[in-house]
């Protein structure tokens, strides 16, 4: 089989559109699976997908950065920078990279829960041309991702909104190299005592990270005091909504630790 | 210099260099790759197997294939080399195709086609029909005591699967050689792996030749493992006439190869004026589908089963019962972890029923010099747990800490615990006199170095180092004058296995004494060689294994182990903040390799009592066969570790050493668990592995979760 190196994006868009090949970021999940038939797609010598820059309204990522210069970017946020220094060690956040964590479609992505969390987009590139969704969108079911043929995630979008409050813990099975058992992440933006903005979700729950906006809109526009009123139906439409899958600690323990964290989450945002 | 003083490890150049031949290292050019055929039943009638038709050169080995007997040697004739009628567990080696292309080798192994008459699989200890050994012994009259006591206190204790996690998988390479077969590969034991060898494929031993290879780590699991797998790949090889390797890969290794015992001990304990005067112990280790080393293994877990404590009334029983799950093997402890857990936390739990303090209750039934151990023998050297104990409570400053965790709300909880063990150094009972013999020689050559020649092996635990400052102090010559050559049957007597906690304090010796004779023999210029046997120490009191009366090992390495953590009530997650060992193993042959020693166990037993969780599904698989899956602990996740020595010099050992590898393995998990129940406000806890998830059931039964 044959594998490509790519030095342009339109290169490795032109190559993904003749060979099929499969796109290839830092190669932490892909040379896990060491396939000996596969055709891979070398993402990293790519410049456009190596770039982290801010614009007027996102912080956008490029794809093919490492968790390590993500982490170490002045631009990014301190939620997503917390997330990624929980994943995995060094040598492989030296190497995985933000397209690869959330192409790989597992709802136990570290970084993608904070790009639901903060609203974030994708821009998905192809031949064509190019598309900008809501990462909410991108996410389909178990392992079922809007990708097309032939698109590659070039960026995230994360919008500019300053992510001072924010809570985020991480459920492994231990403090290094863990798969997440269940991950939260919440944010709060408040203008005097009013709510502007809350969004929470749930990762390595359910086969897609939890997110419900329609929930949260509950207590966004409401003052702390008043949002403290609805606190118990809040939680309540959480308790239906988080159905746990079946996983290697039991549904009943992770629904049990969620509600647990945004009861946690809500108490030191004093709501 | 002091013999303790550290050096460079004399295989550290080849290691770091990579010069060091690991088995996957051998050039593959002309060998042919095995592949086991494994049972997918965990209890069957095998009906037929019918392989594929297979391309030249490629061959598939059964048990028609077997010359000798188709039994493997551990303790006793055991599992079947290649399975015959009946297959007992997942995996249970059924055949093996071999063939000089690996992924053609894999897919005819995938080819063959088993038909099974399936049976109902035994999967719990409860459930289990089979007892494969059943022990008793006795101290003084607890039956008595029983009857006399203002109280008795009964508890149960469970202990999971322990994975030893190596980082080298099994692997063995046979090479036919004209009249013989000659093994290589990574183990501990080359003379356990000869034996089974000659007898699987009916050579004589002289025809047999087994050597190791440098070896990544083993923890007793390449103790009986290898002569399993040596023996199939001995006998593929003859019928090939080709040289075969079979290595594993991880899922293999960790779903199919030998684990610590599961057990579940019921102890009962008399209380008669605050003191326990008697304990009735009944222990039941769960060995999996084939007997191997459970019969040693459960030995040392009865004979422990009081702990570091004066008993003066023992009434103990220890069974290993068969279930059709992987057959368990050695692994660091053997045998004395479980017990050493249970017995732990039921002196704690005695304590905390009769409103006393833990380390003060067990401190009034210390074991002391003179005491009759739990076996009849005598405890004939200093226990030296006392000064430990004061050591260890003063480096983590235990006893405010203990009290100040009693009272806490909020949702981080802290708990600190400390436990108290020994481990018996050496073979359990006669087996270096009755069984191994141990023999060792030094060869002196005319340039004027020293050869020293025994079948131990270095499997990362710095043997070949320590071996060689004992034979260089005692010559009083320099290291590098020393020679170590991989353990090689054709050119090393038996001096026995790597195993037991043996090789310093026995074979260690044994290089000490030779060499102090070397020194007063020395002939300058001549070549000379000097042979030393095993004597058994004249203080001992022969042990009586029927009666298990005596003493059971000459001496005993002591330990004392804290442990605090940070619970996190909102997920049950616990942190390690802190875990201090103090660890008694004689005088140290050298202090870093040794301080590396205990940290490593500490690690394990702090996993083994915390994450490290592996059971058999209802159906009998194992399933979570990968190391993301199996979770051991980092150096993230225990930051705190410190390891601190007692030196008790004992006599009989090489300048005062005596055993120390499987040590700190043994009492490190009842601290933890003690610490968890403090954190937990003083919630009486049973078993181990105790996860995040136990921690929330009870947070939630307790109703103070938040």
């Amino acid at each position: 089989m044959v594998s490509y190196l790519p030095q342009s994006l339109s290169e490795a868009l032109e190559l993904l559109a003749s060979t099929g090949a499969i796109p290839y970021g830092g190669g932490t999940d892909l040379m896990v699976e060491g396939k000996n038939d596969a055709s891979y797609l070398f993402l990293h010598k790519i410049p456009e997908l190596g770039v982290i820059a801010g614009d007027a309204d996102y912080i956008r990522i490029g794809a093919s950065c490492t968790f390590t210069r993500v982490a170490d970017h002045p631009l990014c946020p301190g939620i997503l920078k917390e997330a990624i220094l929980q994943i995995a060690a060094p040598a492989i956040r030296n190497l995985g990279t933000i397209g690869g964590n959330i192409g790989n479609g597992s709802p136990k992505a570290d970084s993608a829960l904070i790009f639901f969390v903060t609203g974030s987009r994708l821009r998905l590139v192809s031949k064509r041309g190019e598309r900008i969704i809501p990462i909410k969108d991108f996410y389909l079911g178990r392992r079922s991702l809007d990708l097309r043929p032939g698109e590659l995630i070039a960026e995230v979008l994360i919008p500019k909104m300053g992510y001072d409050r924010y809570y985020y813990r991480k459920v492994g099975a231990r403090d290094a190299l863990a798969i997440s058992r269940l991950s939260f992440a919440g944010i709060i933006k408040t203008q005097g005592d009013r709510i502007v903005n809350l969004a929470t979700a749930f990762g390595a729950v359910s086969d897609v990270i939890i997110r419900r906006e329609d929930i949260d809109a509950m207590l966004i526009g409401k003052t702390l005091a008043e949002a403290k009123t609805v606190r118990d139906n809040y939680l309540a439409a959480y308790a239906e909504a988080i159905v746990p899958i079946r996983g290697r600690v039991s549904e009943k323990y992770r629904k049990r630790v969620c509600m647990n964290l945004l009861r946690d989450f809500l108490d030191t945002m004093n709501i | 210099m002091s013999i303790s003083e550290s050096v460079i490890k004399t295989d550290h150049k080849r290691k770091i260099t990579g010069e060091a031949l690991y088995v996957a290292d051998y050039p593959t050019a002309g060998l042919l790759f095995g592949r086991l055929l494994r049972s997918a039943k965990a209890r069957a009638r095998l009906i037929a197997v019918k392989p594929p038709e297979l391309p030249s050169g490629y061959f598939y080995v059964d048990k028609n294939d077997v010359k000798g007997l188709n039994r493997v040697h551990i303790v006793q004739d055991d599992l079947p080399v290649f399975a015959e009628d009946t297959v007992e567990f997942i995996g249970d080696a059924i055949g093996m195709m071999v063939g000089p292309d690996r992924d053609t080798v894999e897919e005819l192994a995938g080819k063959v086609t088993v038909e099974y008459e399936e049976l109902t699989p035994v999967i719990r200890v409860e459930d289990s029909d089979t007892i494969f050994v059943d022990y008793h012994y006795d101290k003084g009259d607890a039956e008595k005591a029983f009857r006399e006591a203002d109280r008795v206190i009964e508890e149960v204790f469970e202990t999971g699967h322990q994975e030893q996690a190596y980082l080298e998988t099994q692997g063995i390479i046979a090479r036919p050689e004209g009249e013989r077969i000659v093994i290589h590969g990574s183990m501990q034991c080359p003379y356990y792996v000869h034996r089974a060898v000659a007898q699987a494929t009916g050579y004589r031993p002289e025809q047999v030749r087994v050597k190791y290879d440098t070896t990544g780590g083993a923890f007793g699991g390449k103790e009986d493992y290898p002569s399993i797998l040596a023996a199939q790949a001995a006998v593929a090889a003859i019928k090939a006439g080709r040289p075969v390797r079979v290595i594993f890969d991880r899922r293999e290794d960790m779903e199919f190869t030998g684990k610590r015992h599961p057990s579940k001990c019921r102890y009962k304990a008399a209380i008669k004026n605050g003191r326990v005067t008697a304990m009735d112990i009944d222990v039941i280790y769960n060995s999996g589908a084939y007997i191997t080393l459970s019969p040693v293994v459960i030995q040392r877990g009865i004979i422990g089963a009081s702990g570091v404590y004066t008993i003066d009334n023992l009434k103990v029983r220890g069974r290993a019962v068969k279930t059709n799950t992987v057959p368990n093997g050695a692994f660091r402890g053997f045998g004395g972890p479980q017990t050493f857990f249970a017995v732990e936390m039921m002196m704690g739990h005695i304590a905390a029923r009769l409103g006393e303090d833990a380390l003060g209750f067990k401190l009034k039934h210390i074991a002391k010099k003179g005491d009759v151990t739990s076996t009849g023998g005598i405890h004939h050297f200093p226990v030296p747990l006392p000064a430990m104990i004061k050591q260890v409570c003063e480096a983590c400053d235990f006893k405010s800490k203990r009290e100040k965790y009693n009272t806490q709300t909020g949702t981080k909880r802290r708990g600190i615990g400390i436990s108290l063990a020994y481990h018996g150094a050496g073979f359990t009972g006669r087996g270096e006199h009755e069984l191994i013999k141990a023999v060792i020689r030094l060869h002196k050559y005319p340039d004027g170095r020293v050869e020293i020649l025994t079948a131990n092996t270095d499997m990362g635990q710095g043997l070949d180092t320590t071996f060689s400052k004992i034979a260089a102090g005692e010559l009083n010559i320099s290291l590098d004058r020393i020679i170590v050559e991989p353990a090689d049957t054709d050119r090393v007597l038996d001096s026995g296995p790597t195993a037991a906690s043996r090789s310093i304090m026995v074979v260690g010796e044994l290089v000490r004494r030779g060499a102090a004779r070397l020194r007063d023999e020395w002939r300058e210029g001549d070549e000379q060689v000097i042979e030393e046997h095993f004597k058994e120490p004249d203080f001992v009191i022969p042990f009586n294994i029927k009666e298990f009366k005596g003493d059971a090992y000459p001496t005993c390495a002591w330990s004392v182990c804290a442990v605090e953590v940070e619970l996190d009530t909102i997920t049950g997650v616990a942190r390690v903040l802190d875990a201090c060992g103090s660890y008694d193993c004689g005088t140290p042959i050298d202090r870093r390799i040794l301080i590396g020693q205990m940290e490593g166990g500490f690690m394990q037993a702090i996993g083994y009592a915390s994450m490290e969780q592996m059971a058999a599904d209802s159906s009998g698989r194992i399933r979570n066969n990968s190391l993301s899956d199996y979770i051991i602990p980092t150096a993230v996740d225990v930051p705190g570790l410190r390891c601190l020595l007692h030196e008790e010099a004992y006599p009989a050992g090489p300048f005062g050493a005596k055993g120390a590898g499987e040590l700190p393995a043994v009492g490190g998990a009842a601290a933890y668990l003690e610490a968890m129940e403090q954190a937990l406000g003083g919630v009486p806890l049973n078993h181990i592995p105790f996860s995040a998830e136990n921690a929330i059931d009870i947070l939630e039964k307790r109703g103070n979760a938040q």
